[in-house]
């Protein structure tokens, strides 16, 4: 039984000038413990899934016109607020990319993490207090306890990251979503977020939804990957196996096009062609086509739907997957995956 | 790539520190910020030298110093032999169309209100060497360069893209013809798919103008694939050079190999088996750095002695090779293994 | 297809815009600020054509010394004052005054403030701190009292009082230009002008300032109604032009204001005008604001 359904999700963003379709029907299921990577670019909609999901998207623009997202028997986006301000933060938590912001820089931090404490799990303040300080230690916060009372601003970019992770975990939720939470970061801070982001989800058995345009960091953390272009998942499947046999041109396109350090140095990238399209119409054919070398008639036309190949649970929407010739040379690794 | 043949750019122990002045009424200098701190380096003609490093390492700020944006509080900067340090700005001048910047943000690079065609002949009406209609056919030229449509002349930089925009900012840079290039972070800012068009770009302006690049980033698999030799920076020193095939297959600095094992690799199976060094703590500040080696106080290999008193020097290891380390040779041959830091709390 | 086609393609669909005319399209389609605009156009129309619009001389006796004047009727549309000149002439000539009073203080304050600011931002050191002090000691006095300040030196010629109000805005239109240079002088555009060797001259006139001019426009524009509202706040209290001929909004106002039981038409209609003016320049004003805001933009 899973533990959060999102099926065909559809956000609309509506201005005067213009409609963008940032969602087009979004479908994935979330198990109890499971690490989900949700890969893209920018304006594939990957941030705007989760905000549709947990009810908070900018608004008076932004709607969701389709879909249903249900978590624990009950369908979110028909919840009225004061429902939905019991399940954010307490079971389902959310970490964004630029911690500066996400935290208040008037509170102390631990005003912010004991506020949370008392507010969802009803505890007494001395008891928040406590756990706070242990909260803290937990992400990795050396001193912890002295540094409740201690401004966002005057910790470094990778320790409001922890402070962040701290205050999405204190209520211990069942979903934990992480929007871009290192992109902000140099990469030996990034290195120790993910650490402590996996160690987490691990010791608290939480699922976590992980949404990132790293190719590396979603090998690293996920157990499951979608790959999301134009609003929709174009390729989903386990990390490995998708790594191993891209079936969908775009997700090879992103491999081929991102330099590896452990390869040999190419002579050339080989980049996708041309840039992601802007959403501001209905697509009719599959939305990638303009870029892709595979393209038909047919996919100029008619928009390719999820379905199975190679695996049952690996799922491509494309009418001319990659062929075997075009796959990049790799070991498969048939091993069960654990985490790190 | 020979050391003998002579440079196009020689770095000499380069300082450039910034004060730091605070005060009530009359603002004092209290401190300085190192951002560089002693740095030397040659960049040869025709190479692609990398930077690379995190915040506060003072790679921007090398770049920037090379083109006097910034002034150098100590040593020496050479282009072709001739020694820019104290030019005068007017002096500059003539020097600046052989020099010329590409910058990260594509979004605050481009004057928002002047139009394509402006932006991209600006460098010809300020050096008056062209004039009128020579310079829009320039610019129409350098639009099929870098792969822009001719209409891009009479548009503004909001109708484009990110990676577009950067295009914009490279046909700009070689609008003069210049020698030497110091891209600083071009590719940063632009989505992945994108960042792959504008490398190839790079790398086919190279060929065609014979350009020589210095190559800003933090993206250490980007630098590799791009530069000839890497130079790694932290907190204003450089702490190792090498060609780049042989800094990522045997990196001598502690720094180095922590960076390499911290950058993600697209590859599960890669990512499951890697031993990982994490480095622990943050990046200390530049206004107060550590005492002796920089590194010291997130080193997994630090020694009991030196590390902490005596400024390591950059040494020649290998083929091209160097490293400011002082115990380079024992980590590479293993008689160090590498041991857990406690971060300090700040 | 190369790339280029590809992208050629794309921007086929749009026309070229620059950011002045994408804001002078959000401004048309602004409902308020056209309504706005329009009335203001109006403004001006009356304001040229004064002599034709006016049924009489502005000091034309046309009807009786009077303590009650005649009420809106017959040849008199608003009515008669009480020194016998018909009150529609004198609000129609009122109305170059008040455009004029506008116009003149802005410009004063323009040219001057965005010398000063200019400078300031530019230069920085300790040009910018003697000015910006100086600024400040403007400031702090309330603007109308300054006004009333500087009139007592200059004189209360209609001319003097337009420089004075125009004083008040100086430090406002310094202030406003000083900082958008400082946030513009920043930018990586003016490195890269300044990294290809761009004189400081050429980096403040092509690249900061047509940057930093959003918000002085803006502002320019609102004091425009404010020096409307400050002139006519002088004739208040008794300061206002010294020529008791000119037909000033302000001034017939508040000659009348104490005697509203008899000839409340003399408060109403200038106080009406004025309103009117008022409003319509800030609703010029708030679309203005909203059309050259680059983050509303699409």
């Amino acid at each position: 039984m899973a533990l959060l359904s999102v099926r065909d999700l559809e956000v609309r963003f509506v201005t005067r000038r213009a409609t963008v379709h940032a969602v087009n029907g979004v479908s994935f299921d979330l198990e109890p413990g499971e690490t989900l990577g949700i890969v893209g670019e920018s304006g594939c909609g990957k941030s705007v899934t989760s905000l549709a999901m947990l009810g908070i998207l900018p608004k008076p623009a932004g709607r969701v016109t389709g879909g249903s997202v249900v978590f624990q028997d009950r369908d979110l986006l028909k919840l009225p607020d004061s429902e939905l301000r019991k399940v954010r933060g307490r079971d389902i938590a959310m970490i964004f990319q630029d911690p500066m912001t996400s935290l208040n820089p008037v509170l102390t931090v631990g005003r912010q993490l004991t506020e949370a404490l008392t507010a969802h799990l009803s505890m007494d303040k001395k008891e928040a207090v406590k756990q706070a300080g242990e909260l803290l230690d937990r992400v990795g916060i050396p001193a912890a306890a002295t540094r409740l009372n201690d401004y966002p601003h005057q910790f470094s970019g990778g320790m409001r990251q922890r402070v962040m992770i701290a205050m999405a975990i204190s209520c211990r939720p069942k979903v934990l979503i992480a929007d871009e939470p290192t992109t902000a970061l140099d990469v030996t801070i990034q290195a120790q977020i993910l650490d402590v982001l996996s160690t987490l989800v691990r010791e608290e058995g939480m699922a976590l939804i992980l949404i990132t345009h790293d190719l590396g960091v979603v090998a690293g953390v996920c157990r499951r990957t979608n790959v999301m272009y134009a609003g929709r998942f174009v390729e989903t499947g386990s990390t490995d196996e998708l790594y191993a046999r891209p079936r969908h041109p775009y997700t090879l396109g992103l491999l081929k096009s991102v330099p590896r350090l452990d390869a040999a140095r190419r002579e050339r990238l080989e980049p996708i062609a041309g840039a992601p399209p802007s959403n501001m119409h209905e697509a009719t054919g599959c939305p990638f086509a303009p870029r892709c070398v595979y393209a038909t008639q047919e996919s100029r036309e008619r928009m390719p739907e999820l379905r199975p190949i190679d695996r049952h649970d690996h799922l491509v929407a494309c009418w001319n997957p990659v062929p075997d010739a075009d796959l990049p040379e790799h070991e498969i690794v048939a091993a069960e995956w654990e985490p790190r | 790539m020979t050391a003998a043949s002579d440079p196009l750019v020689r770095v000499e122990n380069l300082k450039v520190w910034f004060k730091i002045r605070s005060g009530l009424i009359i603002d004092r200098h209290v401190g300085d910020i190192r951002a560089v701190d002693d740095v030397s380096f040659d960049i040869i003609r025709g190479e692609t030298l990398g930077l690379v490093g995190e915040s506060g390492c003072g790679k921007t700020t090398v770049g920037r110093t090379l083109v006097r944006l910034y002034e150098p509080t100590d040593g020496s900067v050479f282009f072709d032999g001739e020694d820019i340090s104290h030019l005068s700005q007017r002096e500059l001048r003539p020097l600046r169309r052989r020099m010329q910047m590409v910058f990260q943000d594509p979004y605050s690079s481009l004057n928002p209100r002047q139009s394509v065609g402006n932006i991209i002949g600006e460098p010809m009406r300020v050096h008056s060497s062209a004039t009128g209609g020579d310079v829009d056919g320039a610019v129409r030229h350098l639009l099929d360069v870098v792969g822009l449509p001719r209409s891009a002349y009479s548009r503004y930089p909001h109708e484009f893209s990110g990676g577009q925009r950067q295009r914009i900012g490279l046909a700009r840079s070689l609008a003069l013809n210049p020698d030497l290039i110091i891209a600083d972070e071009p590719v940063s800012a632009l989505d992945v798919s994108i960042q792959a068009q504008i490398i190839n770009l790079l790398e086919d302006l190279q060929d065609e103008f014979h350009l020589t690049f210095l190559f800003i980033a933090h993206d250490l698999a980007v630098v590799r694939h791009i530069s000839d030799r890497i130079a790694v920076m932290y907190l204003g020193k450089i702490v190792e050079i090498a060609p780049s095939d042989d800094l990522y297959a045997s990196p001598l600095h502690p720094y180095t190999i922590g960076l390499l094992s911290a950058i993600p690799i697209p590859d599960p199976a890669v990512e499951r088996g890697r031993e990982r060094i994490i480095l622990t703590g943050d990046l200390p500040s530049p206004a107060s750095p550590p005492s002796g080696c920089r590194f010291h106080t997130r080193c997994p290999f630090r020694q009991p002695h030196r590390c902490d008193t005596e400024v390591p020097e950059l040494r020649v290891l290998g083929d091209g090779h160097a490293v400011a380390c002082h115990f380079a040779e024992e980590i590479k041959a293993g008689a160090i293994r590498p041991h857990e830091v406690q971060p300090e709390p700040l | 297809m190369s790339i280029a086609e590809a992208e050629a393609q794309e921007l086929q669909l749009e026309q070229p815009a620059g950011l002045w005319r994408d804001a002078l399209d959000r401004f048309r389609h602004n409902p308020a600020a056209m309504a706005g605009l329009v009335v203001l156009i109006l403004l001006i129309l009356v304001a040229l054509f004064a002599p034709l619009l006016a049924r009489f001389g502005p000091n034309q006796q046309v009807g009786p010394l009077t303590t009650d004047p005649a009420g809106p009727g017959g040849e008199f549309w608003f009515g008669l004052d009480r020194q016998g000149k018909d009150l529609y002439s004198r609000l129609i000539y009122g109305t170059r005054l008040s455009l004029l009073v506008g116009l003149v203080s802005v410009a004063v304050g323009l040219s001057l403030g965005l010398v000063l600011g200019a400078v300031s931002g530019y230069l920085g050191g300790w040009i910018d701190n003697l000015i910006m002090r100086v600024m400040d000691v403007m400031l702090s006095i309330p603007g109308l009292l300054l006004a009333i300040g500087l009139i007592t030196v200059l004189g209360r010629g209609l001319f003097q009082i337009m420089l004075a109000v125009g004083i008040v805005n100086v430090p406002i239109f310094a202030r406003l230009l000083r900082s958008g240079i400082l946030s513009q002088r920043e930018s990586d555009y003016v490195t890269a002008a300044r990294s290809l060797g761009a004189p400081g001259r050429r980096l403040l006139l092509v690249h900061i300032l047509p940057n930093s001019l959003a918000p002085v426009i803006v502002q320019a524009t609102l004091a425009m109604a404010t020096a409307i509202i400050d002139v006519a706040g002088l004739s208040f209290l008794g300061l206002g032009p010294a020529d008791p001929g000119l037909p000033e909004w302000g001034r017939i106002l508040a000659e009348n204001a104490s005697r509203l039981e008899s000839g409340s038409h003399l408060v109403f209609f200038p106080g009406f005008a004025i309103v009117i003016s008022v409003l319509s320049i800030n609703l010029i004003g708030d679309g203005l604001r909203e059309s050259l805001d680059p983050k509303l933009r699409a």
